[in-house]
């Protein structure tokens, strides 16, 4: 589904990914960790080409996404992105932010939009809600919000880049229910983010990233039971505390 | 003094609110409202388009509008008044009335400062929602449309407001291209009268000052309002 290959980005003199070589197959759930600065959010930022990449190929559902003939919109409408700060546009209502992408892009009617957006809403337990702004909304009710937009024009793959790292402690948990729902869904879904236990319960794949190296890509049990590489071992030591 | 402020007013009024209409042509504080309104109306879509251009990737896009903002913004309005009062009638074939010449100056000389009002509404706009936006697959128009502009001037109507008031000052300077105004209007109220420039003038100065005081109050409170918003009050609730 997400095929990374010899990916590497440059930020000026910096290397901010080196020599990256990955895939996540249809249906898995992959969490990437790894430090701050390693290179996360460059990496998966790159799946629907918010960043420019210097070297290498990646592939999103058999489209070359940095290809010559690549059409970035219609690439980018198939690919959810849930960002860390929600970025909800302020001026719409909830509903209008679901809406938006597939009235314009895909032409279909408004009643039918606005039903799969009402279903959408459902999904996320954010219904009560169709009518508000987001700024009248909590941090994780807005990020519920912005899952379901992301939703919303049916992508194959969701890409989540620390989807709880800006909310209050009582508010990450209903976020990551909904995420755990639709990885049961069977989504494919590449997650950055420090939430071990969702990563232990959810993940099929955990990546550990250093230094724009992914270093180490094993499924959960083993990751944090025995990593081989002696940094993955050190920041599992961190983060137990 | 007081007593004659009142005496040329109830004398005069007519004159100071709508010129010689219907003797003659238009003119007065209703002139000048309706000079300054038509500068804004017709400025404003224009800026926007020079702020779309100002803030393009593409440089042959972008260049041209800063250069064209420097020099409208690098220049006395007045030099503006003259180039267009001799320029266009040489370029057109044919005489404008002062209204006309004053109006196309306005456009001209505003286009550049309401532009870098839009710029900067534009400009303030977190960068999450440009990438929002792109995430989502809408294309640079379609952001622009649907998500930057409808923020950018929203954000930036107290500052509209506040150029709407230079704008309305600056009607007076067509007094000297003999655009009918209020400005003019109290001339020719002091020409008549000869002896009580200060009242006349006074009066003058008073009528700017509250048109103009009444629209930084609507300014403030669309700021305040906007403020509110953006703190995330319940103004917006349905
Ligand atoms: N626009 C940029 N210009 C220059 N350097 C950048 C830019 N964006 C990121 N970097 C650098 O690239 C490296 C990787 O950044 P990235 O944001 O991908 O890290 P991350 O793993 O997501 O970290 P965090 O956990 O803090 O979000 C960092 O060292 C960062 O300083
Ligand atoms: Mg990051």
């Amino acid at each position: 589904m997400i095929v990374f290959s010899k990916v590497n980005k440059w930020y000026g003199e910096y290397q901010a990914l080196a020599d990256v070589n990955a895939e996540v197959k249809k249906g898995e759930v992959v969490v990437v960790c790894g430090p701050s600065g390693s290179g996360k959010s460059t990496l998966i930022r790159t799946v629907n080409r918010l960043e420019e990449i210097q070297g290498g190929q990646i592939l999103y559902n058999g489209h070359d996404v940095y290809g010559v003939d690549a059409n970035l919109n219609s690439l980018r409408s198939r690919v959810g992105f849930v960002f860390q700060n929600f970025n909800l546009f302020p001026h719409m209502s909830v509903l209008d932010n679901i809406m938006l992408a597939p009235l314009k892009l895909k032409g279909l009617n408004t009643s039918y939009v606005k039903n799969k957006a009402l279903e959408l809403l459902d999904m996320v337990g954010m219904s009560h809600k169709a009518n508000a702004y987001p700024n009248q909304l909590s941090g994780g009710q807005q990020q519920r919000v912005a899952i379901a937009r992301a939703l919303a024009m049916e992508p194959p793959a969701m890409l989540f880049d620390e989807p709880t790292s800006a909310l209050d402690p009582e508010m990450v948990g209903e976020v990551l229910s909904v995420m755990k729902s639709l990885a049961k869904e069977g989504m494919t879904m590449m997650c950055v983010t420090h939430e071990m236990n969702f990563a232990r319960e959810v993940a099929d794949k955990v990546w550990f990233m250093d230094a724009g190296k992914i270093l180490e890509t094993s499924d959960p049990e083993t990751f944090f039971q025995n990593p081989t590489h002696p940094r993955a071992q050190s920041f599992i030591r961190d983060i137990r505390g | 003094m007081f007593a004659n402020v009142i005496d040329i007013l109830s004398q005069y009024w007519e004159l100071f609110l709508i010129g010689q209409y219907p003797h003659g042509p238009l003119g007065g504080l209703v002139n000048t409202l309706i000079l300054a309104s038509l500068a804004l109306i017709i400025a404003f879509p224009l800026s926007v388009l020079l702020a779309i251009a100002r803030t393009s990737p593409f440089g042959i896009f972008r260049h041209p509008v800063t250069v064209w903002v420097y020099v409208m913004r690098g220049i006395p309005l007045i030099m503006i008044i003259f180039w267009t009062y001799f320029l266009v009638p040489s370029l057109i074939g044919r005489n404008i009335g002062g209204f006309t010449t004053m109006l196309c100056t306005l456009v001209l000389y505003q286009s550049a400062y309401l532009c870098e009002i839009v710029r900067g509404g534009l400009q303030s706009l977190p960068a999450g929602q440009v990438e929002a936006s792109r995430a989502l697959g809408l294309g640079y128009f379609r952001t622009m449309f649907f998500i930057l502009l409808p923020q950018a001037l929203y954000n930036s109507i107290p500052s509209l407001i506040s150029q709407f008031i230079s704008i309305i000052k600056e009607t007076s300077l067509g007094y000297i291209i003999n655009a009918q105004e209020m400005t003019f209007a109290a001339n020719q109220v002091n020409n008549q009268l000869l002896v009580k420039p200060f009242e006349v003038y006074f009066i003058l100065a008073v009528t700017y000052y509250i048109l103009c005081f009444g629209l930084t109050q609507l300014a403030q409170w669309f700021e305040r309002r906007i403020e509110k918003k953006r703190q995330g009050s319940d103004l917006l609730a349905t």
